[in-house]
């Protein structure tokens, strides 16, 4: 298993744009967990629908702007606002009335998002994969050739990380959201109107995830059953980095990424199982996560 | 109708002599007995896939409805366990062509011991944490069994799984199975009776409600839990070890987190806080997946909007909204009894316990 210095830089790349994914996706998941405490075991269903939307938004401007490159962009942004829409009809007509139920069956709801979506998707897409080429030539990097497709992608995802820190930490309606993950009681006796907080931060969850999934597109296949995947590793990542971390989120989401990058190229059958060895050995050592403080555990 | 009054009146008095979940426990029994007076093959197999998934369910139930701990990995015991008798009447096969009987009943009763040593591993680390925490180092221990399992080759043969389970002569008669099947998850029900109505089985249902004051009170609370976590893991594993012979063949994915999630669903379904609500919420389950999946290939989208509907309007399962509306007959019969112009709410409350959490304080 000769890893030489070129592959060793392309799978580092492939890593972090794979943990900016993640970050995105898990960053929505530890949000909503963290002001709702509803873990949505959807998320990866709904960022897989957001893909699809994505694509085949892309589908339909092509045929009028005619360039693949110029269509993304606003599929991508068409799909993220569709999907924030959804995210706010779920809330409102489904996952609210969860709120005074015990996690279980909050589970077992979003369990059954899992397959309603999943199911829809075979239903509207069919059963094949979709994929996007986008015609961009590699850049040669230290050796190696390297598709400048990562760098949008990790630049999308740290302007969207900085951007939710920037919502979370300077704006007004981020505060309520900071400060109904801390006491949602509270801010009800503040006269926020926590209903429409809570919509609005399950549809923003959503809506990174299936932007995350649109930018996600072109370097990675989507098909039925990649949701699975992804949601375990988005837990991991949640449970790595420490429920309610942002911070943790964004390191343990690079963490995974990057070390499934390497453990494919090593041994291409146990890449996940390394994850879990990860997410075992942090859970024995440090339950609340590497970021995450021991209170909330 | 004064037929329709009279009959409710018999199976309230029954259930208040017998309890609840006793009524729907010979209930259910009495039905699965018969069951396969139905004609045709096709419910003798769904049938039996409802006993052994029912059982499976029960040990999950015992961690999630009796301690209170929800395990998203309980589907590696009961993989573990059809792996170990699978493995064995592949090896017996090996040695001697066909698998003898003491052989078959030998490799199925090995499934137990090696799943509770497998649980005793991972329920080591798992009782150390509680609440989400416990869900996901049982989810990340289950989705490890799994890839191992699936990456392990050379031992298990990865995702093709293993083929050609056949039992010995007699069980290979779907009926005769199915009653076989009963038999052995009769016993197994019956030993989990005994489990759960035992001094241990209530210390389990304090751990559930306060793990501090348990501890206060004298019960090791760790020790309590391992020991609960091992018994539920031999009991899937059992569940596991009739799966392979039946379907004749083993594959991860019997391992995997969503075989995990099943038995969650049917014992939410079912009614968690009922003994038999596991075996309810399979039978449910099993049958839906059976017969749907007859009539149209999209049966995950209708049975998510079964799942929808359920979790939505049927809070703690099918048996608890049963369990209510008994109650209230039961009530509005005792109002009527007493011609009390009293207000119902008021009234002599129902005579029995709702479920096994009342019994418990």
């Amino acid at each position: 298993m000769g890893m030489d210095f070129g592959s060793f830089v392309l799978q580092l790349f492939s890593g972090l744009s794979r943990g900016m994914m993640l970050f995105l996706l898990s960053s929505g998941l530890s949000l909503i967990f963290g002001v709702m405490n509803i873990l949505n075991f959807a998320h990866a269903t709904l960022w897989l629908f957001g893909g699809y939307l994505t694509y085949s938004f892309m589908q339909a401007f092509v045929k009028s702007l005619g360039s693949q490159v110029l269509a993304l962009l606003p599929a991508i942004l068409l799909a993220t606002a569709v999907m924030f829409l959804l995210g706010l009809a779920l809330e409102r007509l489904i996952i609210r009335r969860m709120y005074p139920r015990e996690l279980p069956e909050q589970l077992l709801l979003t369990f059954a998002f899992i397959l309603i979506f999943g199911d829809l998707i075979k239903l509207i897409w069919g059963v094949e994969n979709r994929r996007i080429f986008l015609p961009i030539e590699p850049w040669e990097i230290l050796g190696s050739f390297i598709n400048p497709y990562f760098f949008v992608i990790i630049g999308a995802g740290g302007a969207v990380a900085l951007g939710l820190w920037w919502f979370l930490h300077r704006t007004r309606y981020g505060k309520i959201v900071r400060a109904a993950v801390f006491s949602r009681d509270m801010v009800s006796a503040l006269g926020i109107p926590i209903p429409v907080i809570y919509a609005g931060v399950f549809g923003l969850g959503i809506a990174i995830a299936a932007f995350s999934a649109g930018v996600f597109l072109p370097i990675m296949p989507i098909g039925l059953g990649v949701d699975m995947d992804l949601i375990i590793q988005c837990f991991a990542v949640v449970v790595i980095g420490g429920f309610g971390s942002i911070l943790g989120t964004f390191v343990a989401s690079l963490i995974v990424g990057v070390v499934y990058s390497y453990s494919i190229l090593i041994w291409p059958d146990g890449a996940l199982a390394i994850i879990f060895l990860i997410l075992v050995a942090v859970l024995i050592w440090r339950p609340w996560g590497l970021f995450g403080t021991e209170l909330r555990y | 109708m004064h037929a329709d009054r009279s009959q409710r009146r018999w199976i309230l008095r029954l259930i208040g002599r017998l309890g609840f979940a006793e009524t729907i426990t010979l209930g259910l029994g009495l039905l699965l007995l018969i069951l396969p007076l139905i004609p045709g093959k096709y419910v003798v197999v769904v049938g039996a896939e409802i006993i052994i998934l029912g059982l499976f369910a029960m040990s999950f139930n015992l961690l999630y409805g009796y301690m209170g701990e929800i395990s998203f990995g309980h589907a590696a015991f009961f993989g573990l366990g059809a792996y170990t008798t699978a493995l064995l009447m592949r090896f017996f096969q090996a040695g001697g062509g066909e698998v003898g009987y003491g052989q078959f009943l030998l490799a199925i009763l090995m499934a137990v011991p090696v799943s509770a040593l497998g649980s005793l591993l991972v329920g080591y680390f798992c009782v150390r944490l509680t609440g989400i925490y416990f869900a996901m180092l049982s989810l990340a221990f289950g989705e490890l069994f799994f890839y191992i399992v699936f990456s392990w080759y050379s031992f298990t043969k990865g995702d093709d799984g293993i083929q050609g389970l056949l039992p010995p002569p007699f069980f290979r008669d779907v009926t005769q199975y199915y009653y076989f099947s009963l038999l052995v998850v009769a016993i197994a029900m019956g030993t989990l009776w005994w489990i759960t109505n035992s001094p241990f089985g209530y210390s389990l249902r304090m751990l559930r409600e306060n793990k501090n004051r348990a501890a206060f009170l004298g019960i090791n609370v760790r020790t309590c839990m391992l020991v609960n976590f091992v018994i539920a893991g031999a009991f899937a594993g059992l569940a596991g070890a009739l799966w392979g012979p039946f379907q004749r063949s083993v594959s991860p994915h019997l391992l995997s987190c969503m075989n995990s999630g099943t038995a969650v669903f049917m014992t939410l379904i079912g009614g968690a806080k009922y003994f038999c609500g596991p075996v309810l919420g399979s039978m449910i389950y099993t049958a839906l997946n059976g017969y749907i999946t007859l009539y149209t290939v999209y049966w995950p989208l209708t049975i998510g909007l079964i799942i929808l509907l359920v979790v939505l309007f049927m809070p703690g399962g099918i048996l608890s909204v049963v369990d209510q509306w008994l109650r209230r007959a039961q009530t509005h019969r005792n109002a009527s009894a007493a011609e009390v112009a009293e207000d119902p709410k008021k009234g002599g409350g129902a005579s029995w316990p709702s479920g096994f959490s009342k019994s418990a304080g």
